[in-house]
């Protein structure tokens, strides 16, 4: 006998994938024709209308880069984590990045030169904040508070060394520090562009693999150890996996916060919670919620541009309080 | 089939290196169905804990099918061993079904794919447990029957040789908790899986379970068919309570109750007992001899001591003392009075001091009129007098016949053999 879910479950979930699909090319088209010279296409013949597209595009890149990532990451935390507030931000990870790379923006190693070595620097970051908050917190078989408490800890101590940085530093320096801590997608260069992608497709098929250990983890590490997961190691290698894609997308945009709370937990919510299908959703969608927020914030107030991060928060913020507030009436956790 | 399904040799277990179970050894023959009992704390859930090497034992050797627990690989172990846990919990929404097929983690290929055969397997293990109207259900809405019989599907899907059940039937009531062990004699019958329960319940232990192992304070006490080691006499050392033991018509098997404070073999039938107390250390011993109907006195005592409160609220007959003052002559004398128409004295595991220490002369009064005195053990241990009048005092006791006792359940038992027929 061959299992066969009911016609109808089927019909619904693929009637869902369609509606995705359709929903996030649109949204991607509107991305395209949106900018602070105005709605619709520009003149690709002419120069100027060339070079605005150009310029369209490489925000959508951006976008999708970053904003897959992101999301990603959201996921493998908040599996690992048993938590659905958990997010790059609250284990400290997105903080420690940002500290690496505000490192070498402000030691300033030559631009051209610090724009190879941020991804880098971030991605040290934010594996050294992981580590101090697994060794306060007890390693890999700590408790999911204390974890998350030594994640707020860190976190909130690499943003003072980082606002400490910032006022000590000379003007020039201290504005690009504060527009990039903003978040923005700002094109970087394409060679940064290139070797983030390549992480973080890496980094997002990686967890596309694990997703089956990952949907057990969510049973308890005792569950999943009984049932054959070498639970230690397994969590270690999810942990740095989500630091990785969130260095990445620090690294490639600076701070863009909730994106890895919001995406993750819309899809869940219509798709399910097995990660071999949230995980490449999420990471689609994540990318195009970004990049449509890029759109809007361009827009606006065009022609002055609002950094995106500053508009992922205004969403992010009151969804944060919503799933507080929901989880505790659910029991979401434990 | 000669090799153990699991064998603990000299095995020493615990948390950061504080072992709760010292130098434990048995083994468990392939095919039987064994359940672990023991009062809270003997050791029981970490016992299981190390055998599937979740929490590395800190000495002596375990064995899973003859090979070291330790060393075996993720994979091979949860081929062997399965747990069912207390409770399961996800905090996101999986179906039944996906959970169930959590259980073949371990048959995952190299893409995280389950085989046709998997799937097979885990609606097996759904029509097996019955959950299979359910499969789509979201897990975390079942309730808790239909919860461990989920867990129990997840387990067979897994097909190990040895299921391990952490007291998994404790949050069920008394219908589902029957269903569940059904399920599980059945596949022990019927599959020859090995089963390994811990269980708070005795009865259900002793109905369907070949054999026992009776656990305490992490030493293994008795080791047996049930009706070999429920014993009354056991239960009562092990448990500090008092149970009947009758043979159960309908299992075969033995049935455990306990035994209520008020039973007629247990009234005092109004027997006057004098009681020497002091900081609450007869609060338990004055409120049990008062429910169980005997004439109960108590002094000297302080007044505002929590024992003298107790005895007030208890309407015992007690003589007092001025608050935080030694005993007076008066109050001796007055207290020695009501001694002498006691049948029996029970000292209670009381500090001694300079100021009260005297009580026990009233006790060694008692003893030369031939009135029973009973002893709480471990004077010198409280004895805070500077010249150790208290630890002399209880040899002297001792010397005269007086008998000691470690707990309240063992008091009674004296009480009973010997306060009143004296």
């Amino acid at each position: 006998m061959i299992p066969c879910p009911p016609p109808e479950a089927k019909r619904r979930s693929r009637r869902i994938v369609a509606l995705l699909i359709t929903v996030g090319a649109l949204l991607l088209v509107f991305c395209v024709l949106s900018g602070p010279s105005g709605f619709g296409l520009p003149a690709i013949r002419t120069r100027t209308g060339y070079d605005i597209l150009l310029l369209r595009l490489n925000r959508i890149a951006t976008g999708l880069i970053v904003g897959a990532a992101l999301s990603c990451a959201g996921v493998v935390f908040q599996a690992l984590l048993r938590n659905p507030l958990a997010e790059p931000y609250v284990l400290g990870v997105s903080s420690g990045a940002g500290l690496g790379a505000a490192c070498a923006i402000l030691i300033g190693f030559g631009s051209a030169f610090s724009l190879f070595l941020l991804p880098v620097t971030a991605f040290i970051g934010a594996i050294l904040a992981l580590l101090i908050v697994l060794a306060v917190a007890g390693g890999t078989r700590a408790s999911v508070y204390n974890l998350i408490l030594s994640g707020v800890i860190v976190s909130a101590i690499a943003s003072s060394i980082l606002m400490f940085l910032v006022t000590t530093a000379r003007s020039q320096e201290m504005h690009s520090v504060i527009w990039w801590m903003l978040g923005n997608l700002q094109p970087a260069t394409y060679g940064q562009m290139v070797i983030t992608a390549v992480v973080v497709v890496a980094g997002i098929l990686t967890a596309w693999l694990i997703a089956p250990q990952l949907d057990t983890l969510t049973l308890g590490r005792e569950a999943a150890h009984h049932v054959g997961i070498r639970t230690a190691r397994m969590t270690a290698v999810g942990l740095v996996l989500g630091s990785l894609l969130a260095a990445a997308a620090v690294s490639l945009a600076g701070l863009i916060g909730f994106v890895g709370l919001i995406v993750p937990h819309v899809m869940r919510s219509l798709l399910g919670p097995g990660h071999r299908r949230l995980i490449p959703a999420t990471a689609i969608a994540g990318g195009i919620f970004l990049a449509v927020c890029d759109a809007v914030a361009r827009t606006v107030l065009a022609p002055r541009d609002i950094p995106v991060g500053v508009l992922t928060a205004l969403c992010g913020g009151p969804f944060f309080l919503f799933i507080l507030k929901w989880r505790g009436r659910r029991g979401w956790v434990e | 089939m000669s090799v153990a399904a699991l064998s603990f040799q000299g095995v020493s277990g615990g948390y950061r290196r504080v072992p709760v179970f010292k130098d434990l050894s048995f083994s468990i023959a392939a095919g039987t169905l064994c359940g672990v009992i023991g009062p809270n704390g003997c050791g029981k859930t970490t016992l299981i804990r190390a055998a599937t090497g979740l929490l590395p034992h800190i000495s002596g050797n375990i064995e899973l099918f003859g090979q070291d627990t330790l060393k075996l690989p993720a994979i091979q172990r949860a081929q062997r061993v399965g747990v069912v846990p207390q409770e399961l919990s996800t905090p996101m929404a999986f179906s039944v079904e996906a959970i169930v097929a959590m259980g073949r983690t371990h048959a995952l290929g190299r893409r995280g794919m389950l085989s046709a055969e998997d799937h097979r397997i885990v609606e097996q293990a759904m029509v097996y447990t019955d959950v299979m109207e359910m499969r789509k259900r979201p897990f975390p809405e079942l309730s808790g029957g239909e919860k461990q019989r989920t867990v129990i599907a997840m387990v067979l899907a897994q097909q190990p040789r040895m299921i391990l059940m952490d007291e998994a039937t404790s949050h069920l009531d008394i219908n589902h908790a029957l269903e569940v062990m059904q399920i599980v004699e059945r596949l022990n019958r019927e599959s020859g899986v090995t089963i390994l329960m811990v269980s708070h319940d005795l009865n259900i232990a002793a109905e369907f379970c070949d054999r026992l192992l009776l656990l305490d304070a992490g030493t293994l006490i008795a080791d047996g068919p049930p009706a070999e080691v429920l014993t009354a006499e056991r239960l009562r050392h092990v448990y500090h309570c008092d149970v009947q033991v009758q043979p159960n018509p309908i299992s075969g098997s033995v049935m455990v109750t306990p035994t209520p404070r008020l039973a007629p073999a247990h009234s005092g039938q109004g027997t006057r007992v004098h009681c020497i107390a002091g900081g609450g250390s007869g609060e338990e011993v004055l409120r049990r001899l008062h429910l169980c109907d005997y004439s109960v006195s108590c002094g000297v005592l302080n007044e505002g001591d929590s024992d003298s409160q107790t005895a007030h609220a208890l309407g015992i007959q007690t003589v007092l003392e001025q608050p935080f003052s030694a005993v007076s002559a008066e109050a001796f004398v007055a207290a020695e009075t009501i001694v002498r128409d006691a049948q029996a004295v029970v000292v209670c595991p009381t500090p001694f001091g300079p100021g009260n220490a005297v009580n026990l002369d009233l006790a060694l009064r008692a003893r030369e009129q031939s009135i029973p005195v009973f002893l709480a053990a471990g004077v010198t241990e409280r004895d805070y007098t500077p010249d150790r009048r208290a630890t002399k005092d209880a040899a002297r006791l001792i010397e005269q016949g007086a008998q000691e006792w470690d707990s309240v359940a063992d008091l009674f038992a004296l009480l009973q053999s010997r306060g009143t027929t004296a």
